[in-house]
């Protein structure tokens, strides 16, 4: 309750800044081959939504295709109730921001940021007070002569991001922008990006390899394979129930086995699977659980030690690998007499003992958190 | 690898040193004997010069013919070198950026003039030159040369584009900024230095053309080469080595130029 009043103030801000985006059967072919298929989705006013996928799963094209630099071969965008596909790029009013930055070499910093006023025809004394308000709202008012080469990576995305924004465009979309930043930097300009947003107020939609990232800054993500969207929901929604093994593995960590067979499955109660490696565990959930379905369970979601034994499954195991990493523990537990293995991930409290390879451990994991999936 | 191998390619260096030097050296003895003969006293040409006198440098000077020459070498040159500038922007912006269908074919074209004799082109350029009734006149002069010259800025302009991905154009476009805003501000200060470079190059290449001028020109709009050309059949006279020599000078000057002033574009 006490986070209600925030949400709702920052639901208004939104509402003021962002366009609806709505894409239908948005799709690109080169020849024969269908970079993005027929796609559509619904983006709010002021959603954060980002894209993620393997390497030319159509992610750069797509955005591409609402940015107007790339001709979609069928379909529509629909921004605000318009269809601006016929558009030209520079009428589009979109900001973006560019892997590479894609700064002026030849200009200054702050001849970048004024660009877009520039051309916008503004007077000078106006740009010259935007620009200043501008820089610094990334904190780089101190950077304004100086060119762009003379700046950090993260302070070239910062002007990206300061240039592409300073004519309050509704939709912003960004290509990878944190791609080319070491880790650290990435965790910075993650929560830069996030605070420029909410004040912003614009529709941001946004390409990533890093599901971190993705889940970190999205209300909701879509996750891209072979030009065609999977899946799309919350980072939670992905997360927890995802509709296939692809995503399952795609968003984080998982153990994934496939099924031989299914007993006695009915909606809601527990039922008996059987896996390829002969293992038998008890699930409850409402996806259909026959041979070329896959069981999926999450590294978290195993138990490791006696309090095993009371789950739903329990089985003897060794441990064949054992790392302790800053807040986590993490094995590599077989299933004696299987062969297979199984990842697991434990949040080590202060009593929790650590098992050394080679260690026999129970192991064990309760029916709801073993999920069903297609390929 | 091994001591052999090195051994021969030491040898190889050394030779490909040598004949660099040679050919430097067959290159450079007849300009610096054309230079030697234009400061001395004596009426015909006598190598090695044995006194030093501006005598045939100030006859060159006070002398009509080469004055009108050199005015109209220059509006020629300047004319031909600003056309050939446009046009090698335009085809390789369209070879480079717009990928237009044929572009092989296009950029072998453009470069053409460049690598074909240019007695052919001459041959080539005359009929059409009478046809649309510019014998005679600059333009004829200006046009032809205008095609020799056209190789250069397409060359420099196209490793320039080459240079850098197109993407700062497109940002320019999302920013707001349409295709002759965006060439305006972003394109052109990109490849500025190439622009110069090419443009000098083809300034140069018309500035000693003399088979084109030789079909295409009349004796209003005699070219420098070409009225050098004329005296030479007419009589040898140490004049002709002192305009020679500012022919050269004026030349290295150019290249000189197209060397340093895109470096100076770039710094600041
Ligand atoms: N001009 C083109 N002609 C033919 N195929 C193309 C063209 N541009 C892109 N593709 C193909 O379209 C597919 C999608 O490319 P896209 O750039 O959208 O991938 P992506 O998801 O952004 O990948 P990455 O994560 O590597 O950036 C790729 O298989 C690519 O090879
Ligand atoms: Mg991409």
């Amino acid at each position: 309750m006490l986070q209600m009043p925030s949400r709702s103030a920052t639901g208004q801000n939104r509402a003021a800044g962002g366009a609806t985006v709505s894409i239908r059967n948005l799709c690109k072919r080169y020849n024969n081959f269908e970079a993005v298929v027929p796609t559509s989705v619904e983006i709010d006013s002021g959603d954060f939504f980002a894209i993620i996928g393997p390497s030319g799963s159509g992610k750069s094209t797509l955005l591409g295709m609402i940015a107007g630099y790339i001709d979609p071969t069928e379909g529509q965008i629909v921004v605000d109730g318009r269809d601006i596909v016929p558009e030209p790029i520079y009428r589009r009013n979109i900001g973006m921001v560019f892997q590479n930055y894609a700064l002026f070499p030849h200009l200054s910093v702050a001849q970048n940021v004024a660009y877009p006023l520039k051309i916008r025809g503004v007077v000078k004394d106006e740009i010259a007070r935007r620009v200043r308000e501008s820089l610094a709202m990334v904190r780089l008012e101190a950077f304004a002569s100086r060119k762009p080469s003379e700046l950090s990576g993260g302070q070239q995305q910062r002007i990206a991001l300061a240039r592409a924004s300073i004519y309050h465009p509704s939709i912003l979309l960004m290509d990878e922008p944190l791609g080319a930043l070491d880790k650290n930097l990435r965790d910075e300009m993650q929560e830069e990006i996030k605070r420029f947003q909410q004040e912003l107020g614009a529709t941001v939609i946004y390409v990533t390899h890093d599901q971190q990232e993705a889940a970190f800054l999205a209300d909701r993500i879509a996750i891209m394979r072979d030009g065609a969207m999977t899946q799309i929901g919350s980072p939670r929604a992905l997360y927890e129930q995802p509709n296939s093994r692809f995503v399952a593995e795609f968003l984080g960590e998982a153990s994934i086995f496939p099924v031989k067979s299914a007993s006695g499955k009915q909606a809601g109660q527990p039922c008996r699977i059987v896996l390829e490696d002969g293992t038998q565990a008890i699930i409850r959930t409402d996806e259909d659980a026959g041979p070329g379905r896959f069981a999926c369970i999450r590294p978290e979601r195993v138990t490791v030690g006696p309090k095993a034994r009371d789950l739903d499954n329990s089985y003897a195991g060794t441990v064949r690998e054992s790392l302790y990493t800053p807040g986590s523990i993490r094995y590599r537990i077989e299933l004696n007499g299987t062969g297979s293995t199984l990842k697991v991930r434990v949040l080590p409290q202060g009593n929790t003992e650590v098992f050394e390879t080679g260690s026999a451990v129970d192991i064990g994991w309760s029916a709801d958190d073993m999920t069903i999936l297609r390929e | 690898m091994n001591v052999s191998e090195k051994k021969l390619w030491a040898a190889w260096s050394r030779f490909l040193t040598g004949m660099v030097g040679a050919i430097l050296i067959g290159f450079l003895v007849p300009i610096l004997v054309v230079v030697a003969v234009s400061f001395q006293s004596k009426s015909y040409l006598s190598f090695p010069p044995t006194d030093f006198s501006l005598r045939w440098y100030q006859q060159f000077i006070g002398n009509d013919d080469y004055r009108s020459a050199i005015l109209n070498s220059m509006m020629i040159g300047a004319m031909a070198a600003a056309l050939a500038t446009v046009a090698g922007i335009s085809t390789a912006l369209a070879v480079v950026r717009a990928g237009v269908p044929g572009s092989t074919i296009v950029s072998a074209l453009s470069v053409a003039p460049a690598i074909l004799p240019q007695i052919v082109l001459a041959i080539g350029l005359f009929p059409i030159s009478v046809w649309l009734g510019l014998q005679g006149t600059l333009w004829a002069v200006i046009l032809a040369h205008a095609v020799i010259g056209l190789p250069f800025p397409f060359i420099t302009v196209c490793g320039a584009l080459a240079s850098y991905s197109n993407r700062i154009e497109i940002a320019s476009m999302t920013l707001g900024a349409n295709s002759f805003q965006t060439f305006r501000l972003i394109t052109l200060p990109m490849i500025r230095p190439a622009v110069i470079a090419g443009f000098i190059f083809a300034f140069a290449a018309s500035l000693d053309e003399l088979v084109l001028a030789l079909f295409l020109s009349s004796p209003s709009t005699r070219t420098l080469p070409l009225l050098l050309w004329e005296q030479l059949n007419f009589q040898v006279t140490p004049e002709i080595a002192a305009a020679a020599s500012v022919i050269l000078a004026a030349t290295s000057l150019l290249i000189l130029a197209a060397t340093l002033l895109p470096r100076l574009g770039k710094d600041n």
